[in-house]
């Protein structure tokens, strides 16, 4: 029962606005780090949580500004008979329309019946929760949820500690399991009791010789202690607190001596076996503590691959086995736009879904850059790893993610999700063949940029025309590392009709060479270099060293490529 | 004691409960069978009813959480209140300026709230069940309230047309055939004459129920046939006919009987019934108009206010005396009286110089209090005790605004009967006696007729000059 229908967050810690419908089942939250995914939990957490108070402090409020007051508004659905009971809520109850988002402050026969609650903090720190009504307030009426509706609709929080879920303690997912409690006050009252006795005078001994003072000092003042002061157990003072009733294993140890994993992956069953009490889970960091295979455990529980969802859930991760294992429509991602923060669902569409198994490491990303193929991606990474030798940051400081489309026909097929989802994006691509103009045209004129070698060339043809005359040595010979000397030699002899083989082309460069080498080292199914990672191993050691010389066109389009991905953060 | 029908077992439908049947009886039997955790919805017509029926359910431990009461009217305004959008009503509306046309388009905002299914998944969450009470006093919009409600709630509606003496003004009542049994189909009938059981008289109660059936069928009273618990006055038809009528009001009633007797439709008449049958008062209407009248009019500043305040004494008691105690305050403030001033006189004297809310009290008090004085209309005369006390209590509360607020709140009080109470059928229907006395059976339709003879348990006076009545 009860689902968040919507949800909106002014001025909390660095989300100004957010607006948000969630999907009835599972939300997972992704995005560059930092963006706010935690906020939003804790925002959810603080508005529907059964607490007296939330702490809240001036460094909650946006930017600092205590002025603007916190507000975290949710909607939900799914009410069962209580919530939507006229006597309790009918001032309060008001309407959802699924197919438009629109919430009317009434109900309305073909929409759904809702509640909408606010916590709202202003410059005195104090959090208030109302139930949104505009009727209401016409009337001057004011109300919250009761008590007991509180309770009902927290949300249960799996958290780094999750130990109180393992006793009967308060808001524990044990307690929403069944009605059963056991009563433990007798129990606890005769063990005071018993443990009394059975401790017994053994303090006497310890403490002999501050019990001879002060009875000494009674007797001296006259005050009466039948003659012998005594130090014994005060049954009273043996008091247990909530929690005093603990899950433990067979061998009598505490469940919450279970590592970090088990606690988790259990707690995320049971919240799942409360979930007709229980209303929403929030999961912070999902892969916090489990291992690959546990994760996807995890995310069954929570009912992922299930057409009718069991509960609720806000998880954010940034691991790449949850986004794989999780549906697109089960994906949101939460990127600062403008200022405002944005939800994007990822979507269900065959291209994304697709992108999202493939690279799912680029949605947690904050740009990516899509490559035409492994040489574009192993060449980027590869002068990264050399300008960071000398010095300069890594490109993992500014959130870049690179993607290798495989080929000049998926480059835009690939990027248009990202660019939906809200994403910087750009692409890199070679010019011996050119994608769809009109596509590209589209993509350039929408404000990303597309880097391309220049006019007809691939990237290797770049490399062999622009590199100084050592650079090219150097690339020779790796490819002779890569193969052999015989088979380099063929290449070269059949790309030039036998005019020039190994020898000529180790010979001084000239532009014929050049042209040779150029051509067959991109030569279809023997290419020199093909993998990202000799690329990158080129690029390191090669082609970075010595871009400094290179023709400078070639330097000016690395050059424009690393302005817009530095330029991420 | 078994009830015949088990009303939660109606999904949809009237039980005809002819008088004294046990059919509130019946509801608190379901009330208290109720086990599931919503509560059941009780609808009846007057906040008196609401005020009797919870009486009547406290008195049968009913726990308060089974159910929730309410006049129809009441319901009808909470929901357009709480959804006043979907209502499509205007606030003015929802303040009761007007009441003869208010409350008209109000319950027509509410069957239309209702129709339209905006808050159908909201009446199944708050209620279990609806039943409504005194169902033949609906209005048509008052059953196009609960029509509508029962598209979501099962319902059962609880009445009999041959009581149906109330109209509400121009808002029709709802045809019992056409619509009402239309729309609820009749699932039983209660057969149990339990008043006149309850009593020992079941048989007098059995001749009341073939009573009902005949005058339904447009049947005539045949006076020389009835039961040994019935008498006939009979009257000569000329100016004797009100000494024997106050003589049949006069009858004699045990020490714990009590006895209702059924004027005509005159309020003056029933005063004037009231003043000469020794410990007997009228029953009011509950608007307690007399009384929001008086208090309207009644002005602390005013020169007039002690004849307003003495006048007022004279129409609620007996042998007052307003006149001559009035010219007596003139003289003895003048000087020229030799008689010395009464405790009334005084009290009047002591208003007249020093006018208060609590002076005005104590010359109501003192005039009670003097010999030969009766009270006949205490409702009338409670409610200026009440309304002089708060406006004390609160400055600046015109009396007129401080009678509203008592009016609002006897509506809501059972009072217990008096020995003797003069009434007409509509201000006695409710009301149930030992013994009961009609003085002008020849005036009424069938059904006032049925629910006249109906009043008393043990006995029953009719004053008639025709051996025959033969009603409309």
């Amino acid at each position: 029962m009860a689902r968040i229908r919507h949800i909106s967050i002014e001025n909390f810690r660095c989300i100004q606005k957010l607006e948000w419908y969630p999907a009835a089942g599972l939300n997972c939250l992704i995005g560059p780090g930092d963006s706010g995914k935690s906020s939003v939990l804790d925002a959810i957490d603080y508005c529907l949580g059964a607490r007296r108070t939330v702490t809240i402090t001036d460094a909650d409020f946006y930017r600092l500004d205590v002025e603007k007051p916190i507000s975290v508004t949710i909607t939900i659905g799914e009410l069962d008979d209580t919530l939507k009971s006229m006597d309790a809520y009918g001032f309060y109850l008001r309407s959802y329309r699924a197919t438009t988002g629109a919430i009317e402050d009434e109900p309305e026969a073909t929409a759904e019946t809702v509640l909408t609650v606010n916590m709202k903090v202003g410059s005195d720190l104090e959090t208030v929760w109302t139930l949104v009504s505009e009727r209401a307030e016409a009337q001057g009426q004011s109300r919250y949820l009761t008590w007991a509706d509180r309770t009902r609709l927290s949300p249960n929080r799996i958290g780094a500690l999750a130990d109180h879920n393992l006793a009967w303690r308060r808001g524990s997912v044990l307690n929403r399991l069944s009605e059963e409690r056991a009563d433990t006050s007798a129990a606890l009252a005769k063990a005071a009791r018993d443990a009394r006795v059975a401790f017994g005078d053994a303090a006497e001994e310890q403490l002999g010789e501050t019990l001879q003072i002060v009875t000494d000092t009674a007797n001296v003042l006259g005050i009466p202690t039948g003659g012998k002061l005594k130090a014994m157990l005060d049954a009273h003072t043996v008091s247990f607190s909530g929690g005093t009733i603990a899950l433990h294993d067979a061998d009598g140890v505490p469940l919450r001596a279970l590592g970090v994993e088990s606690t988790r992956l259990l707690l995320a069953g049971l919240q799942r076996k409360a979930a007709s009490e229980a209303t929403v889970i929030l999961i912070d960091e999902l892969e916090y503590g489990l291992e690959p295979h546990r994760i996807i455990r995890l995310l069954g529980s929570l009912g992922a691959k299930e057409t009718r969802p069991p509960l609720q859930a806000f998880i954010t991760t940034h691991s790449p086995i949850a986004l794989r294992e999780l549906n697109g429509s089960q994906l949101v991602v939460l990127r600062k736009q403008d200022g405002a923060h944005r939800l994007h669902q990822v979507g269900t569409a065959d291209d994304v879904q697709g992108t999202i198994r493939l690279y799912p490491e680029a949605f947690i990303a904050n740009s990516v850059l899509v490559c035409e193929g492994a040489s574009e991606v192993g060449l980027i990474r590869g002068l990264d790893l050399y300008l960071e030798s000398t010095g300069y940051q890594s490109l993992n400081a500014s959130g870049i993610s690179l993607v290798d489309a495989k080929g000049v026909t998926n480059l835009y097929s690939r990027a248009k999700p990202f660019v939906a989802l809200g994403y910087r994006v750009a692409v890199l691509r070679d010019d011996d063949r050119q994608p769809d103009p009109a596509t590209e045209t589209a993509f350039e004129s929408a404000g990303y940029p597309a880097f391309r070698w220049r006019p007809g060339r691939a990237l290797e043809d770049e490399l062999f025309y622009s590199l100084p005359d050592a650079a090219i040595h150097s690339l020779l010979e790796k490819a002779v590392s890569y193969y052999d000397e015989f088979l380099i030699e063929a290449h070269l002899r059949s790309v030039t009709q036998q005019v020039l083989g190994l020898a000529e082309c180790r010979g001084p460069v000239t532009p014929a060479t050049r042209t040779a080498m150029a051509t067959a080292s991109k030569a279809k199914n023997n290419a020199w270099f093909k993998s990202v990672s000799s690329y990158e191993e080129i690029a390191r050691e090669i082609i970075g060293p010595q871009l400094g010389h290179a023709d400078p066109g070639f330097q000016e389009i690395l050059n424009n490529v690393w302005a817009w991905m530095t330029s991420a953060s | 004691m078994p009830v015949e029908i088990d009303l939660l077992s109606v999904e949809r439908g009237t039980i005809t409960a002819p008088a004294g049947c046990g059919k509130t009886h019946l509801i608190a039997d379901a009330l208290t069978r109720h086990g599931e955790p919503k509560p059941i919805l009780v609808l009846t017509h007057t906040n008196a009813g609401v005020a009797a029926l919870r009486a009547k359910l406290e008195r049968a431990s009913v726990p308060s959480s089974r159910y929730r009461l309410a006049t129809i009217d009441g319901w009808a305004i909470r929901l357009v209140k709480t959804f006043p959008a979907r209502s499509g009503i205007a606030p003015a509306i929802l303040e009761l300026r007007n009441r003869g046309a208010d409350y008209p388009t109000i319950r027509d905002s509410a069957w239309r709230l209702l129709r339209d299914g905006h808050i159908k998944d909201i009446l199944a969450a708050t209620y279990d069940r609806l039943i409504v009470d005194e169902y033949q006093d609906c209005s048509a919009r008052q059953h196009a309230i609960v029509y509508y409600a029962a598209q979501t709630l099962r319902t059962c509606v609880l009445g009999d047309p041959m009581q149906a003496i109330f109209g509400f003004g121009t808002d029709q009542l709802a045809d019992w055939e056409r619509h009402v049994c239309q729309h609820f189909p009749i699932v039983g009938q209660l057969q149990i004459p339990q008043r006149w059981a309850r009593v020992g008289e079941e048989a007098f109660g059995r001749w009341l129920l073939q009573i009902r059936e005949h005058l339904a069928r447009g049947g005539a009273l045949d006076l020389a046939s009835i039961p040994p618990n019935v008498s006939w006055i009979r009257l000569p038809g000329d100016q004797r006919d009100h000494e024997i009528r106050l003589a049949a009001g006069r009858t004699s009633a045990g020490a714990d009987e009590k006895a209702l007797v059924i004027a005509d439709t005159r309020p003056a008449s029933q005063r004037d019934f009231a003043k000469q049958i020794p410990g007997a008062v009228t029953v009011e209407n509950v608007d307690l108009t007399d009384l929001i009248d008086f208090s309207d009019r009644f002005d602390l500043s005013s020169t007039h206010a002690l004849r307003h305040l003495v006048e007022f004494a004279g129409s609620v008691m007996t042998n007052v005396g307003s006149a001559d105690m009035l010219a007596r305050v003139d003289s003895l403030r003048a000087g020229r009286a030799r008689r010395e001033a009464s405790e009334a006189e005084s009290a009047a004297i002591r208003f007249t110089e020093n006018p208060s809310y609590s002076a005005a009290t104590a010359v109501l008090n003192t005039i009670a209090a003097q010999s030969g004085v009766r009270n006949h209309r205490p409702a009338i005369l409670r409610g200026a005790y009440n309304m002089l006390k708060s406006c004390e209590a609160s400055p600046g509360m015109a009396p007129g605004e401080a009678a509203t607020i008592v009016r609002e709140q006897s509506r809501l009080i059972g009072r217990p009967l008096a020995k003797r109470t003069v009434g007409s059928t509509l201000l006695l229907k409710g009301l149930e006696a030992e013994i009961c006395v009609i003085l002008n059976p020849e005036l009424m339709d069938r059904r006032h007729l049925y629910v006249a003879m109906t009043r008393g348990a043990k006995r029953l006076l009719i004053c008639s000059q025709h051996q025959q009545i033969r009603p409309q």
